[in-house]
């Protein structure tokens, strides 16, 4: 055992300390910082403070309707628009998700992108994808919108394996041929750069970083160049003293810093190839990256993108409060999409059916006492969500008596005791130890049994 | 009349399915008398149709031994105004 190096003194207490300036219950719980993080970045140590995030301009933005569908079949131009205006709802009148960008190549992409922009929402705003080839803006002119992202692929498994360019010199002029058709055509082109974390930074990437940003010296402020941030493959790493490329603190630090792109026209794109993908994210929030790019329940090419919903809980978290955020409309999206065939796992956050749901005993017994034991903030009032109890034999009489309590929508006094219902509890145990029974006890026959064994109970709260 | 305790006894024994002559006062409802989870809701409940009396969930629940019930259930009776 290692020697103890400093003393911890209990300090007793009377009353519990519920740490409520970090678990306000009525938000989701605040990240909070202390002092500066500190980055080696090429031998020298650079200090990052990740508490001004709060006062910064961080942003969500959405391809729900292009990297989203590009990990399912495509939605119709009716469930798109409907998607569109909810996301508008969700995003408030301050416009948190700020911008989301569409296909342009069919006539069905231009019909929605039309229909979209007819609900006349200013938030999000309708940006294009386009490959980076020059005819392609003709369809972005066509379309009327202000920018566009393009591939700008940047790792050596593209430029020369995948798109056969016979030196990285030649990839670089012609993006760079693009980007000022862009410039010509009166349209802002966000470039993409595809696969940065498996790219060469120093030798590819911030060079044409350097150009674009010259290049963008030479046009008015509202068509400079946007930079988003490939994750392509999921390989970004968070972790303080990761290298290059895959380092998150350090790709931000050389494109912002050392480039001088501002943070507000860089952008993060994740993928979720490793689990990282939310965590990654934040972590470019606060490093200096302004925008998080993000689909809805984070459906996406492979395995996905950073997920919409998590990002918004998260920008609440960093902020410290609602922002005008309409939460409820995340619960609203998840109806939605499950309507129209899209699979959310039950335990998914946020959103699946059971994401706030205990079947352990012992849980639901925490649950009765005080629901915020057991419930990461107040789900009822952010998503329309209240913590439930899913009824198994390992629920115990805790889990059964909640699920009644909350079946009946009794509050503080009016609560049933255990005692009251021993016959549930007693139906629950027997089918499992008499009947054999492996499955879980649906709401359905737990609400016919309440009405069979409880009739007073049904009387005074159902039958109205 | 039958007295609180055989009364006690009695209904230990049916809930329980044991025979209420194996029932002392010291034992306890779980450890010798085998009460699982639901059984020790039941008990209470069952004291409580009995007795015609309402327990505090907590305090009812806590009482571990024949004897505790039957010196508690006599007490709730006593202060619900319930001749026993």
């Amino acid at each position: 055992m290692n020697k103890a190096k400093k003393r911890h003194p209990l300090v007793d207490a009377k009353k519990p300390n519920l740490l409520e300036d970090t678990y306000p219950y009525s938000l989701p719980p605040l990240i909070r910082f202390e002092g500066p993080v500190v980055e080696n970045i090429d031998g020298k140590a650079v200090e990052f403070d990740f508490g001004a995030v709060k006062d910064r301009n961080i942003l969500i933005s959405d391809t729900t309707f292009r990297d989203g569908q590009q990990a399912r079949p495509p939605y119709t131009i009716d469930q798109m628009v409907h998607i569109y205006d909810l996301l508008s709802r969700l995003s408030g009148p301050n416009g948190v998700i700020r911008q989301t960008e569409f296909f342009l190549y069919t006539k069905n992409d231009r019909e929605t992108l039309d229909k979209c922009r007819s609900l006349g929402h200013k938030y999000p705003e309708c940006t294009g994808w386009i490959r980076a080839i020059k005819g392609d803006f003709r369809l972005v002119k066509e379309a009327g919108l202000k920018e566009t992202g393009m591939l700008t692929s940047c790792s050596d498994y593209h430029i020369f394996q995948k798109l056969k360019f016979r030196s990285r010199a030649e990839c670089m002029d012609s993006y760079c041929e693009v980007v000022e058709a862009a410039f010509e055509a009166g349209v802002r082109p966000r470039c993409h750069l595809e696969d940065l974390t498996r790219a060469d930074i120093d030798g590819f990437v911030l060079p044409f970083v350097e150009r674009l940003m010259e290049m963008s010296s030479q046009v008015p402020e509202e068509l400079t160049a946007k930079i988003r941030l490939c994750d392509t493959m999921g390989f970004g790493i968070s972790y303080p003293g990761a290298e290059l490329p895959r380092s998150i603190p350090k790709l931000i630090y050389k494109l912002n810093q050392e480039c001088g792109v501002p943070s507000d026209r860089l952008e993060w794109h994740g993928h979720n190839d490793f689990h990282k993908v939310h965590t990654n994210g934040g972590t470019a929030w606060l490093y200096g990256c302004d925008v998080v790019n993000t689909t809805l329940f984070g459906f996406g090419e492979r395995t996905g993108n950073p997920p919409l919903e998590s990002a918004i809980f998260e920008y609440i978290a960093l902020k410290g409060g609602l922002c005008e955020i309409d939460t409820m409309v995340i619960t609203e999206l998840a109806d939605y999409m499950r309507s129209i065939g899209l699979p959310i796992p039950d335990n998914y956050p946020f959103v699946g059916r059971s994401f706030n749901t205990t079947r352990a005993g012992i849980h639901a017994d925490g649950l009765r006492r005080d629901e915020q034991i057991y419930n990461i903030f107040d789900t009822e009032k952010l998503l329309a969500r209240p913590p439930r109890v899913a009824i198994t034999d390992k629920s115990g009489t805790d889990g059964v008596v909640h699920w009644i309590n909350e079946f009946f929508g009794l509050k503080g006094e009016e609560r049933i005791n255990k005692i009251k219902i021993h016959k549930i509890a007693r139906w629950v145990i027997d089918q499992y130890d008499e009947h054999g029974r492996l499955t879980a006890i649906s709401d359905q026959e737990l609400e016919a049994k309440v009405k069979e064994l409880m009739p007073d109970y049904w009387a005074k709260y159902k039958a109205s | 009349m039958a007295t609180v305790e055989e009364r006690v006894k009695a209904v230990t024994a049916q809930v329980l399915k044991i025979d209420s002559d194996q029932i002392k006062l010291e034992d306890n409802f779980t450890a010798d008398l085998g009460a699982e989870s639901v059984q020790s809701i039941e008990l209470v409940a069952m004291f409580e149709e009995e007795f015609g009396i309402e327990m505090d969930e907590d305090a009812a629940l806590s009482v571990e031994t024949v004897g505790t019930a039957v010196d508690f259930i006599a007490k709730v009776c006593k202060e619900q105004g319930v001749d026993v």
